[in-house]
């Protein structure tokens, strides 16, 4: 396991600071498609089946794609006339911003009383049925909601396409 | 009755038809399978000219004329006259070639030929190796029997036939007046040594 | 459960186990490198045949006896072919995207099983692992399209990436039919649950209501998000040259043909698995003579699928981009909401024939409701002048 960790946690870091340094918008955007994927394979190893599927079905197949969508709509791709300066403040500001949100996620997690209650990776089985029936059971109120402000997204995106196509 | 989606199931239903009926009915397939099968071409259908003779290749129709050589409009017929050892014309071809990747296929020597020598082929394999000489037909290649024209174009050849044999009995009946004249000539004026 | 492992563990009890483990890691990957590439070879040959048919003609008939050796050429003509980057492409990312556009197409035969126990990977969430597997060939046709800096080429990725998002929806909603109606993800144990009844066929997923109209569902998704005829239009020849593929040549071309091709037998292997029973038929079971015929039965309902792709292919007529996204998100969608409900008449009403009405009732409502909401949509029935 230690193996594959260390592969996996190599690759998702290279994809991650990639994604943070190349100049070409696309390339980020697929350093970070390679990132996502390396974190899956890290649910995979966890045993989080369920979780590192969705990480690839969500994230890879609809997240990253909406992104390449949204690049693809913008002018200056290739990031030459963009600022060139790789270790200047601004950088030094964002990696100072990360460091701190790190530490304080760090914090959060270990803190809530769930973290000692997690089981061993070895033993988990699939957590497909945990989930659903926590989602129905525990969380029906806050997955409603979600889903409303999902469908209220929906409804939004449909009415301003609508207005747009109404203008022309 | 019509239903969502009637078009598609009748389309699927018409391929489906025509999947297992090529396996079934021959006539199905329209595909000419060329090298092992060929299609009967047309009387009228034309690729290069030949030459025709009628009992053997030594007597060819032409008398090389040149009049299809002038007519020819891209000038891909080169022909010489055979003479004999006193120069004398013998009225046939010498040498008589035709460079088919110059020959538009036109049947303009056909047209003007007089003798009813020069015809078009429906021969259409006619491709080489070479670019150059390859394609230009000598007199041995053009040279093709009379039975051949009467095979490759029946209702034709059987035309000109008929008229070859009006023109010859023509020309025997011609003869044979002039003949019969000339003897009734010499009967009318009785020969000189006998008058006197 | 049988899995090869323990199959392999019991057959050779004197070898020692780590061998064992090996072969049983080995044995699987072979098998999927080895047969559905030679499937591929075959149904690029059998297409072309069919097709031939189709149109009333022979088909390639030339190569080898009526033809079997024509993918052999094909591949070694293919070989032989120059392989041009363009100078202004991304060359990196141009070549990479043939070479991942091959990998979800294989990765997701993973958790399609073949036979009793035999399975690559037997995963508790296999059915989610395919379809999100599926949708990974949007990156690649992307990259594809991009790298090329080819108009054509971007806006062929465009149309293929819109399209597989678009209908990665229904697809994923017809299958959560499944999901509910089985109460799992595990492909294996779907097979299984559609084994019994009569002949072994009776309990298929396709013969109930909420079925039919999820397989016919999960087959339209499927030729969708394999670029396959009627929705081929990311490579729609008379429109955008080749589409994504159209700055490709020589072995990339066919590494195209090859995912693309792969992908769709992908989709129809899961169709399989999940409508069409599986391997499950009469005499397939347990042992190895009934595992030899549930194989048989296997390929035969892939063979079957691939069959039903080419025919629609031969038939239907490509949809023009606003039929296509319209078609996914007010037809499709709706309708697989609706079945994902008919899943729950059929799960709590207790008389079987009660439910049988009353979701065949429920899906035929919603069916005449959509049409009548899609009136506008459906086209009249016109005139050509040469007819």
């Amino acid at each position: 396991m230690n193996i594959a960790f260390w592969i996996i946690s190599a690759v998702a870091v290279l994809g991650a600071v990639l994604a943070v340094t190349l100049r070409n918008l696309v390339h980020c955007v697929l350093a970070l498609i390679l990132f996502f994927i390396g974190i899956a394979a890290h649910y995979f190893l966890l045993r989080a089946d369920f979780l590192g599927t969705v990480q690839i079905l969500i994230y890879v197949g609809a997240v990253a794609v909406l992104i390449l969508f949204a690049i693809m709509l913008t002018h200056n791709v290739t990031g030459v006339d963009g600022p060139k300066e790789l270790l200047g403040v601004k950088w030094w500001s964002g990696a100072a911003i990360a460091a701190t949100l790190a530490i304080l996620l760090k914090k959060a997690i270990l803190s809530d009383p769930l973290a000692t209650l997690l089981p061993a990776g070895d033993k988990a089985q699939s957590s497909v049925a945990e989930i659903g029936k926590a989602l129905v059971a525990g969380w029906v109120v806050s997955l409603e909601a979600i889903a409303i402000l999902l469908t209220a997204a929906l409804i939004g995106a449909v009415v301003i396409a609508l207005e747009e196509i109404q203008k022309s | 009755m019509n239903y969502p989606g009637k078009g598609l199931v009748e389309g699927l239903a018409v391929t489906a038809r025509n999947f297992v009926g090529s396996y079934f009915y021959k006539d199905r397939l329209t595909t000419v399978q060329y090298p092992e099968e060929r299609i009967q071409t047309p009387e009228n259908s034309r690729t290069f000219p030949f030459l025709v003779f009628d009992e053997s290749p030594d007597k060819p129709r032409c008398t090389a004329c040149k009049i299809c050589e002038v007519e020819c409009p891209p000038k891909c017929i080169y022909i010489v006259m055979d003479r004999d050892d006193k120069g004398k014309p013998l009225q046939r071809p010498k040498a008589f070639d035709i460079d088919i990747s110059v020959c538009m296929q036109c049947q303009i020597c056909v047209e003007v030929c007089p003798f009813e020598s020069i015809k078009m082929d429906n021969d259409y394999e006619k491709s080489k190796y070479g670019r150059f000489n390859d394609l230009v037909q000598r007199l041995p290649d053009l040279l093709k029997s009379n039975d051949y024209y009467r095979q490759i174009k029946p209702v034709k050849a059987a035309e000109v036939d008929a008229k070859l044999k009006a023109e010859a009995e023509a020309k025997a009946a011609k003869k044979a007046a002039a003949v019969a004249a000339a003897a009734a000539k010499a009967a009318a004026t009785p020969p000189a040594g006998s008058a006197t | 459960m049988e899995t090869i492992y323990q199959l392999l563990h019991v057959t050779f009890a004197n070898v020692p186990a780590w061998t064992v483990q090996v072969a049983a890691f080995l044995i699987p990957i072979a098998f999927i490198f080895g047969v559905y590439p030679a499937i591929f070879a075959l149904t690029t040959l059998v297409e072309r045949k069919a097709l031939g048919r189709i149109q009333n003609r022979y088909g390639p008939n030339r190569v080898g006896i009526f033809g079997v050796l024509q993918p052999l050429a094909d591949g070694l003509k293919i070989l032989l072919k120059e392989d041009i980057v363009p100078r202004v492409a991304d060359k990196f990312t141009h070549f990479l995207a043939p070479v991942l556009i091959v990998v979800p197409g294989l990765l997701v035969y993973l958790v399609v099983p073949v036979a009793p126990g035999m399975v690559a990977v037997d995963l508790k969430i296999g059915v989610l692992f395919a379809l999100a597997v599926g949708t990974m060939s949007a990156i690649a046709l992307f990259m594809a399209g991009w790298a090329s800096r080819n108009k054509f080429s971007l806006l062929g990725a465009v149309r293929a990436v819109a399209q597989v998002v678009s209908y990665e929806v229904p697809t994923v909603m017809a299958g959560v039919a499944v999901i509910m109606a089985a109460g799992t993800l595990s492909t294996l144990t779907i097979v299984q649950r559609q084994g019994g009844g009569i002949l072994n066929i009776s309990n298929w997923y396709v013969f109930r209501p909420w079925g039919l109209v999820g397989f016919v569902l999960f087959v339209i998704g499927g030729l969708a998000e394999s670029a396959r005829c009627p929705f081929d239009l990311p490579e729609a020849e008379s429109e955008l040259i080749g589409g994504y593929h159209t700055e490709y040549s020589g072995f990339k071309f066919a590494l195209f043909q090859m995912g693309e091709y792969l992908a769709g037998m992908a989709m129809a292997g899961v169709t399989v698995t999940l409508f069409l029973g599986g391997y499950m038929g009469p005499g397939s079971g347990p042992g190895l003579v009934g595992s030899l015929i549930a194989m048989l039965w296997f390929f035969s309902k892939l063979a079957g699928m691939i069959m039903l792709n080419i025919w629609i292919r031969g038939t239907w007529p490509r949809l023009r981009v606003d039929q296509l996204m319209g078609f996914a998100w007010k037809v499709l969608l709706p309708l697989a909401l609706v079945n994902i409900v008919a899943v729950g008449f059929w799960h709590f009403l207790t008389p079987r024939p009660l439910a049988w009405v009353v979701t065949t009732g429920w899906l035929v409502i919603w069916f005449l409701v959509l049409t009548k909401c899609n009136a506008s949509a459906i086209l009249e029935k016109r005139e050509y002048r040469y007819v």
